[in-house]
């Protein structure tokens, strides 16, 4: 059985300037695996190559067995990808554009309804789907790309900083989605630089800094192992050392 | 397929936005509304006007010349006494805006061959058009009085000779030869007709291509700015399906504004013109005639080669639009990065306006003829002269264009570089 996502050695280069180098991890199905490292580490460089957006410079990737440069075709019928600080289309309302999205993944009516009723209820943001996105707060959008996200059942869901800019509340609603979904058989791969909230919501991490992964595991192996008291001193401990 | 008209569905709701159609309609509402008010104007000018005339002299002359000015489209009000001043004050106080006076003695003065001078008097109250039609039409009736006298004192000085003999001993016979057809016509006659049968299309086709790419061009980069794009392009649907949607809507869109806006024009040039557009309507049985003797008029495989040509044309600016909208970081630097395009098709606007391409140098001609949108603008022109083969390479090359450019576009589209390509003109500072 392949896993849901196997990278190797997998480089990006902008002319002279790595963004990824040469980093290896894998994630396998039902798992909330997070890429966690500041600004700029290439945690969304990362992920947009996962997702079939960006191409990669060298080395391998694979999403249940299907390589994401060669067979990006089929690579997108099992993914779905929430990037970072996206936004949906103003003009339309809320329900339009899940709606407009789900007609993009299936041909069939009834499982466009499937995924939209879907979406409805994750969201939660009832009677106000019938506005305009641009209506929308932060929150409201953020968990309406959310919801459109997990809506068709992928089997890897691909978040890009899910919680960024988002209130106490709104933040714990989120997290609370991924980890229901997780549960139900969806494989997620997520990026974060907030560590704390990875500690609670993720099963394995790696930590990524200036391209480059310097440890993987679950966060009480790594506190462990860097005798820290959380994620923050494992990655101080890792980066310093450097 | 099904998902190019999801798609395409969702581009033109982003298109036609609420912000987007008022103000167009705005606009029309505006044509027909100034278009009803100079229309209204001119047909006030059509009814005679009334006009002061003082005839000092009351003779038969006088009567001739005042019968005359009856019928040139003027009422006049004929009194035989009274100043300047007074009638000045009389055609002010009825708000008319001409007087004439004939002068005591003229028609004595006509018999004895010594040249009379009538005044005409014209109240401006603006410097519109309107404001002098009036003289200029009493203008065109003193010629019409001059000819009619003179014609009256040659025949009674010789009735032997033909007084039209004597004032024009040399006549012109017009005759336009296009290919190997001729016809007893003036040349600007031919030029005015086609003018007015083809001066829409040029506007149109400039209308719709500037909208168009300025259309496209916000599309990608508000896609670009809200991070839509990534979500889309993850998505399972082909980069072709997307790139097609978006010249669709574009095109779509823009042609709908340019029927819209066309549809505003009607109403104001029809106020202009009186009802005919360009004044094409104006045009005289003759030369009607000699235009079809000459074949400058379309067939219907004429108007296909035409439909075709633009088509392409517009074809060809979104595909350069949607590569230039792929430099554009936000919907603002969008309209921005259009600009190259827009002087791409106004130089062949003006050039096929204002110029006789075919009279260039070599090296201006190729200039022109490498530039795809000269070859839409040019193409009525080369229809109505019969050089089809001109059109077909025409078309030829915009295809040619359209491919390669759309090629480019997919390859962008398929590629990181829908993300990296930006326009920076800063140099990096070292740190």
């Amino acid at each position: 059985m392949p896993k849901a996502v196997e990278v190797k050695n997998l480089s990006k280069s902008y002319g002279n300037i790595k963004a990824v180098d040469d980093i290896s991890f894998d994630v396998d199905e039902n798992e909330i695996f997070a890429l966690i490292g500041p600004n700029g580490a290439g945690k969304s460089t990362t992920l947009r190559i996962l997702a079939t957006v960006l191409s990669l410079s060298e080395g391998s990737a694979s999403i249940y067995g299907l390589d994401v440069q060669k067979e990006a075709d089929k690579v997108r019928h099992i993914i779905s990808y929430l990037p970072e600080e996206a936004g949906a289309y103003k003009t339309l309302s809320g329900i339009s554009y899940l709606k407009f999205m789900a007609a993009l993944f299936s041909d069939e009516r009834h499982k466009q309804k499937e995924y939209v009723d879907m979406a409805i209820g994750i969201c939660g943001l009832g009677e106000r789907l019938k506005d305009k996105v641009k209506t929308y707060s932060k929150g409201m959008t953020r968990k309406l790309l959310l919801a459109r996200t997990v809506m068709t059942r992928p089997r890897l869901a691909i978040l890009d900083e899910p919680t960024s800019g988002l209130d106490v509340i709104n933040a714990l609603e989120i997290r609370n989605i991924v980890r229901d979904l997780s549960s139900q058989g969806m494989a997620v791969l997520l990026s974060s630089h907030n560590m704390l909230e990875i500690e609670f919501l993720s099963h394995r991490v790696a930590i990524i800094d200036k391209g480059k992964i310097h440890d993987i595991g679950t966060a009480e192996q790594l506190k462990e192992e860097y005798s820290a008291k959380n994620l923050e001193e494992v990655f101080m401990s890792l980066t310093q050392k450097m | 397929m099904r998902k190019f008209f999801i798609l395409l569905k969702k581009e033109v709701q982003e298109l036609l936005t609420p912000q987007m159609l008022v103000p167009l309609l705005a606009v029309v509402v505006v044509f027909i509304f100034v278009g009803k008010i100079i229309g209204s104007e001119t047909s006030k000018a059509k009814v005679p006007q009334a006009i002061e005339v003082l005839d000092l002299d009351n003779s038969a002359t006088s009567q001739a010349v005042i019968e005359i000015i009856k019928k040139t489209n003027f009422a006049p009000n004929v009194s035989q006494s009274g100043s300047a001043e007074q009638i000045v004050t009389s055609a002010k106080s009825k708000n008319e805006k001409v007087a004439l006076i004939i002068p005591k003695g003229f028609e004595a003065g006509v018999n004895n061959l010594q040249p009379q001078k009538v005044e005409v008097y014209t109240i401006m109250k603006n410097f519109s058009v309107m404001a002098s039609v009036n003289s200029q039409i009493l203008k065109a009736a003193l010629a019409a009085i001059n000819d009619g006298l003179s014609n009256r004192l040659l025949a009674k000085a010789n009735p032997k000779i033909n007084p039209i003999a004597i004032k024009q001993p040399v006549l012109e016979n017009d005759f336009v030869i296009i290919g190997e057809k001729q016809a007893n016509v003036s040349p600007a006659a031919v030029a005015g007709f086609i003018t007015s049968q083809t001066t829409l299309i040029p506007i149109i086709l400039f209308l719709v291509i500037v909208l168009a790419s300025q259309l496209i061009a916000t599309s990608i980069a508000s896609e670009k700015e809200n991070k839509t794009l990534e979500t889309l392009l993850s998505s399972p649907v082909s980069r072709k399906a997307v790139v097609a949607s978006k010249l669709m809507a574009a095109g779509l869109v823009a042609l709908l504004t340019a029927g819209v806006y066309l549809f505003g024009m009607r109403y104001y040039m029809a106020g202009i013109t009186g009802g005919a557009i360009g004044g094409g309507g104006a045009t005289d049985a003759a030369t009607q005639e000699a235009i079809a003797k000459l074949g400058l008029t379309l067939t219907t495989p004429n108007y296909l080669l035409l439909g075709l040509s633009l088509f392409l044309g517009i074809l060809a600016a979104l595909a350069i639009a949607i590569i230039l909208g792929s430099f554009a970081e936000d919907a603002k630097a969008a309209q921005g990065v259009v600009a190259p395009l827009m002087v791409l098709v106004l130089i062949p606007y003006i050039f096929t306006m204002f110029l006789d391409v075919s009279s260039l140098s070599q090296g201006m001609k190729i200039f022109i003829w490498l530039i795809p949108f000269s070859h839409p603008f040019m193409a009525t022109p080369n229809l109505l002269l019969g050089q089809v083969a001109d059109v077909w390479y025409g078309i030829l090359y915009l295809a040619f264009f359209f491919v390669v450019f759309v090629f480019i576009a997919a390859k962008i589209f398929a590629s990181d570089k829908i993300f990296t390509l930006r326009l920076s003109f800063k140099k990096k500072k070292p740190i």
